[in-house]
């Protein structure tokens, strides 16, 4: 599993990724985006050969994916991951509050 | 079907829209309104009202003299209705639904999750707090609105192929909530300031994070609204004033402000375990549960060579760095072994 600041890419078999997946959609510079932070812009953002970032589309939230090439994560404040072929779950990280959970963003 | 580039940009413009703080367009508002009721299959109303935020429309609405029965489900409601259900004929199911999510999730999480649901909070625990028949009267009002500017986070799925929305696209253009009733028609200005973090959340720590030009506002640190009197005595806080607040919300606001790091290293914090994965502190908060936090060094250097350090709160029974830095992504300990970090 690969960590890329507060994203965590983590291998799954293939067989485990949920049914009704589609495409993400992707931004506006079409590119396919992990996590945008709000405030900076930047963003963890997936590169590669054959390539795709998946999520059903009832939770866009909860983001995948499935590389038959090669893949390559970027973000503007952190060194790049390389991704061999193989299914992955994309996890935001998240920080404890009493009460409540909250996310994080760097 | 639209690609995605241009949902996603259409997508980011109602964003935009929702975000805006440029003055009113008053007449490209009242201009919307009508519009909107004349789609509906209604006379515009003989009486258009403005005010200088959703509290003082709120107050005004509760208030008004003859306005007539809300005309709210047919101006927006059946507006909204039609248009999704000719939306998803077109498409079918499941590329409405890509349709549907490329289009408003970020406009929808960063205005209603973000903006409007603490908002009107806000307003229903100020008018909670007063009582009366007046302010359940402004309570009642707030069930009413119409969104204006937030309607972005649901405008943004459609073009303007879809007529019945043309009134309602230039109110959200134009102006903030409003309200729609046989007579009179209430609208209020857009806020001046918005102030948001990185996750869009409504934070700011030396004023409002939301103000409207009437000079109504909200102050707000990552999300959590908070007093005005203890937004102005963030800046001078002490460890023996936080400690001293009853208010186990507030407490937790002033920690975030104050700095968990400052506060371990103020308050005379425990260093309880190091590992590879980093360093667990935790400090005892009288009256409250303890405030345990992982200590992480960043993976990437600065560019001046340097290496930064981030503290990250988990629950306070974790008892080593890994299970802290693990439980953060949802993972248990064992589960928690990343190959590269960057």
């Amino acid at each position: 599993m690969y960590r890329q600041g507060d994203v965590l890419v983590m291998p799954i078999q293939r067989e485990d990724l949920p049914s009704g997946l589609v495409l993400a959609p992707r931004d506006r510079h079409n590119r396919m985006v992990l996590a945008l932070g709000e405030a900076t812009g930047h963003a963890h953002v997936v590169t590669g050969e054959r390539v795709a970032l998946l999520c059903r589309p009832d939770d866009p939230d909860r983001l995948f994916l499935l590389i038959e090439g090669y893949g390559r994560v970027g973000h503007e404040e952190h060194g790049p991951i390389a991704l061999a072929a193989g299914a992955y779950r994309v996890i935001r990280q998240r920080e404890y509050f009493p009460g409540a959970i909250r996310p994080v963003s760097d | 079907m639209i690609g995605d580039i241009e949902l996603a940009a259409r997508s980011d413009e109602w964003l935009e829209v929702g975000l805006c703080c440029k003055p009113t367009d008053r007449p490209g508002a009242e201009q919307g309104v009508r519009l909107a009721y004349q789609a509906a299959g209604l006379a515009p109303p003989q009486r258009v009202l403005w005010c200088g935020s959703p509290m003082a429309a709120a107050r005004a609405v509760a208030t008004l003299d003859n306005p007539g029965a809300s005309v709210r489900p047919q101006v927006r409601t059946r507006a909204w209705a039609t248009a999704r259900q000719a939306l998803m004929q077109e498409l079918g199911v499941t590329d409405f639904a890509r349709h549907w999510i490329a289009t408003t999730r970020r406009p929808w999480q960063q205005l209603v999750d973000q903006i409007v649901t603490p908002l009107r909070n806000r307003l229903n625990a100020h008018f909670a707090s007063e009582g009366g028949e007046l302010a359940q009267a402004c309570q009642q009002a707030l069930l009413d609105v119409i969104l204006g500017h937030h309607d972005a986070a649901w405008l943004a799925a459609f073009d303007d192929s879809q007529p019945g929305l043309a009134g309602l696209r230039h109110v959200a253009r134009s102006a903030g909530w409003w309200w729609a009733f046989e007579n009179v028609a209430v609208l209020t200005d857009r806020y001046v300031e918005v102030h948001r973090d990185n996750l869009g959340r409504l934070h700011r720590g030396d004023g409002p994070a939301l103000s409207y030009p009437d000079g109504y506002g909200i102050h707000s640190w990552r999300g959590m609204p908070i007093p005005a009197e203890v937004a102005a005595e963030l800046a001078t806080l002490t460890v023996q004033r936080i400690q001293a607040e009853d208010n186990a919300e507030l407490r937790r606001v002033m920690l975030e402000h104050f700095g968990f790091e400052r506060y371990l290293r103020e308050s005379g914090a425990t260093k309880q375990h190091a590992d590879d994965y980093g360093t667990l502190w935790r400090v005892d908060i009288p009256g409250d549960e303890p405030l345990v936090m992982v200590e992480v060094i960043n993976a990437t250097a600065e560019p001046d060579g340097t290496w930064r350090t981030y503290f990250l709160r988990v629950p306070p029974d974790t008892s080593t760095a890994r299970e802290g830095v693990a439980w953060t992504f949802g993972l248990s300990e064992q589960e928690y072994s990343p190959t590269q970090q960057t």
